[in-house]
């Protein structure tokens, strides 16, 4: 049986048990309107504040910092994770703000599949900069492209996010209809989006929370 | 590991279930810390019942067209270049995905956690097929080191096991020579797992949820296992079952936070992702991504009067409400599927020639109802599986006989008043300290796993105490 004509088949069973024919328009429902507000309206400074208090929660250090001594910020960090390889996404704010880090790799489409996963894994520390983040519930927003791996989340020991003040929003529903908005505009987006709240962890024995399990030991976030 | 995890009778499982007092404790106390967990990241929303309604019409829209959102998914994937098959049984799945590993000369596969994958047994298929085939969430890799022990509950598969036996477990199969601390045992794992995801050639996920309109499945974890799995290896199958599916991320992103709230009282998990097959340039990621759709059983139940078991998220909120699974446990349901969701849906996908019992593992208290985040009538649809299993003349000819005459009984106050007065007599020689400890039949069926009071004398009984009252209720 051929993929397509299983599909065919496959449908027209769940159309059949539906008791009607194959639907070709859907109309969604507004979902947006019905979703509760229980913040009202929030300043920057707020969303800052939100931030803060849930990482205290999600076992992440967020450190205040801005574009001037972003570099010190970073090389504390780095040294405090113990040194080591850095690995960096190519993002081109690292040249805006003038970063670079002796003893680093770079997430690079050219370096090719088995390098780029060798280097995240060989890294201590990885360093990117979030696509936009989500006060609530501490969370990154990243998407993958070719200067930006997936694996570069995971494989390193420590991950440091730099969060732009600026992109910062309360909730994943603010992010979720910004994507959809692009999607529905028919503007690529990365195959990855990956929401990033803090260090991997595990309550798997005893129900006992490890941080670390797969993914990073530990993470920060560095507020600029 | 199919459907079916125990083929002894429900009563020996049950009766497993209440002589493990560690067990017991354990799932005592999970349920207790996930509840008010839970609860507090619940109540951080602010409306959480306007929320329930979202996410139940949500599901019920999804499912109310599920046919347009599924070929919406099919196509976007494919035109990322992924494939999509639409298998209608557990076999076509498993033999599928086989096909797949084996025309990739794949040797060694890592997977993330995934009942779907449970109930088409791929794992046997694949092990059968000569892959080295690791389970890579910690709670899954425990269970696999130990002889693949089954799971107990849908997020906490593992509960059911103390650090000790987990270190046994590793020492005996891994040569772990540290001490039974969660952190080591962890971080032992974590070394262990990380050379497999480098080494392994498929990656194989479940779906949280499927996102029609983008053509991307979304895993929800908090161990980055899941990541992994899709990231490293060249190619990624994902399994999902076919209602698992929303319309945009909008959608999604409702669902998640009821998930992640309900499941383990975070607002969101560690790792939520979104992700499909690898774009022109990305250097990680599938390159090649199937995504295999699962019916399963699934169509006979969509349309019927058990359609919304099919908007289950599959959070385990309503385990860790229920009485019964905080008594029993997981393993005494004989199915990947325990709990009041298990008893509902369990039945549906294996029938009821192995699994008459589980709808009347129940106390019909309707906590599970009550919680759940997508408010599926979890209690009712028991109820209603009851019905079908008396009217389909499933109960034996005693229970039905004893039935009859209880209803008989039961339904005359005048019968009911009269026999009353005999039964604290009656009862004595079955009864110890208030209690009774043995009988026939019906009885000995209830006081198998539950308590049941001898009862008063006649002249303590409550009727007798309205009798003198003026008023009173007469007969
Ligand atoms: S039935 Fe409801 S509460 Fe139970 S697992 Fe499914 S979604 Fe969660």
């Amino acid at each position: 049986m051929t993929v397509s004509s299983n599909k065919e088949a496959f449908l027209n069973t769940i159309a059949s048990k539906l008791g009607r024919e194959r639907k070709t328009h859907v109309q969604r429902p507004v979902i947006q309107d019905l979703i509760p507000d229980s913040y009202g309206q929030l300043t920057n400074d707020d969303l800052v504040e939100i931030l803060k208090e849930q990482c205290f929660f999600i076992h992440t250090q967020v450190i205040e910092s801005n574009p001037e001594i972003l570099q010190r910020t970073l090389d504390d960090l780095i040294e405090a994770n113990g040194g080591g390889i850095v690995m960096t996404s190519g993002d081109s704010r690292f040249e805006g703000y003038g970063l670079a880090f002796p003893e680093a790799f770079v997430w690079e489409e050219a370096a090719g599949r088995e390098a780029n996963i060798k280097r995240a894994e060989s890294a201590n520390t990885a360093i990117i900069f979030a696509d936009c983040a989500l006060a609530e519930s501490g969370t990154v927003v990243v998407e993958s492209r070719p200067d930006q791996g997936r694996s570069l989340h995971f494989l390193p020991a420590h991950y440091i996010a730099v969060i732009e003040r600026q992109r910062l929003v309360l909730r994943s529903t603010q992010a979720a209809a910004a994507f959809n908005r692009r999607i529905q505009a028919g503007e690529p987006v990365g195959s990855s989006i990956n929401f990033i709240s803090g260090p991997s962890n595990s309550a798997d024995i005893e129900m006992k929370l490890v941080v670390g399990v797969h993914g990073p030991l530990r993470a920060t976030y560095v507020l600029i | 590991m199919s459907l079916q995890t125990d083929k002894r009778d429900f009563s020996e499982r049950t009766l497993d279930g209440l002589g493990d007092s560690f067990m017991r404790n354990a799932v005592g106390s999970a349920q207790d810390s996930l509840k008010t967990r839970r609860l507090s990241a619940a109540t951080t929303l602010g409306d959480w019942e306007q929320w329930r309604n979202v996410g139940q019409l949500i599901r019920q829209h999804t499912l109310q067209n599920l046919d347009y959102y599924l070929e919406q998914l099919a196509d976007n994937v494919e035109k990322q270049g992924g494939h999509v098959y639409f298998a209608a049984t557990k076999e076509e799945a498993s033999s599928y995905i086989r096909d797949v590993v084996v025309r990739k000369q794949a040797t060694k596969v890592v997977k993330s956690k995934s009942m779907v994958t449970e109930e088409i047994e791929l794992n046997r298929v694949l092990i059968e097929a000569g892959c080295e085939l690791i389970e890579t969430d910690l709670g899954e890799y425990i269970l696999q080191m130990d002889d693949w022990d089954p799971p107990s509950h849908i997020v906490a598969p593992a509960l059911h096991k103390d650090r000790r036996q987990i270190q046994r477990v590793f020492s005996e199969k891994l040569g772990y020579t540290g001490d039974e601390t969660p952190e080591n045992l962890a971080g032992f794992a974590r070394t262990v797992l990380r050379q497999k995801f480098l080494e392994a050639e498929v990656g194989i996920t479940g779906c949280n949820f499927a996102i029609a309109n983008l053509g991307a499945i979304n895993l929800v974890t908090n161990e980055g296992n899941g990541d992994l799995t899709a990231a490293i290896p060249k190619t990624h199958i994902a399994v999902m079952g076919m209602e698992r599916i929303v319309p945009t991320l909008e959608e999604m992103e409702v669902l998640d936070n009821l998930l992640c709230r309900s499941a383990v009282g975070q607002k969101l998990t560690s790792y939520i992702t979104v992700m499909g097959p690898s774009a022109a340039g990305e250097t990680d990621g599938p390159e090649e991504f199937h995504l295999v759709v699962v019916d399963n059983g699934r169509s006979d139940i969509l349309g019927s009067e058990f359609n919304e078991a099919l908007q289950c998220i599959r959070c385990g909120a309503c385990l860790n409400v229920c009485p019964i699974y905080r008594h029993i446990g997981g393993h005494a349901y004989g199915s990947i599927y325990p709990g009041p969701i298990g008893a509902v849906i369990t039945p549906l996908l294996g029938g009821y020639d192995d699994y008459k019992e589980l709808p009347f593992a129940s106390s019909l208290c309707g906590a599970c109802t009550d919680v759940c985040p997508v408010k599926i009538p979890l209690h009712e649809q028991l109820i209603m599986h009851r019905q079908n299993i008396v009217q389909q003349r499933r109960t034996g000819a005693g229970d039905r006989l004893q039935m009859k005459a209880a209803s008989r009984l039961l339904s005359s106050p005048a019968l009911f008043g009269r026999s009353l007065r005999f039964a604290h007599s009656a009862s004595r020689l079955m009864s110890k300290r208030g209690r009774i400890v043995r009988g026939p039949a019906l009885i000995h069926g209830w006081i198998h796993a539950r308590d049941l009071k001898q009862p008063v004398k006649q002249q303590d009984s409550f009727r007798a105490w309205m009798e003198k009252r003026k008023g009173g209720a007469e007969q």
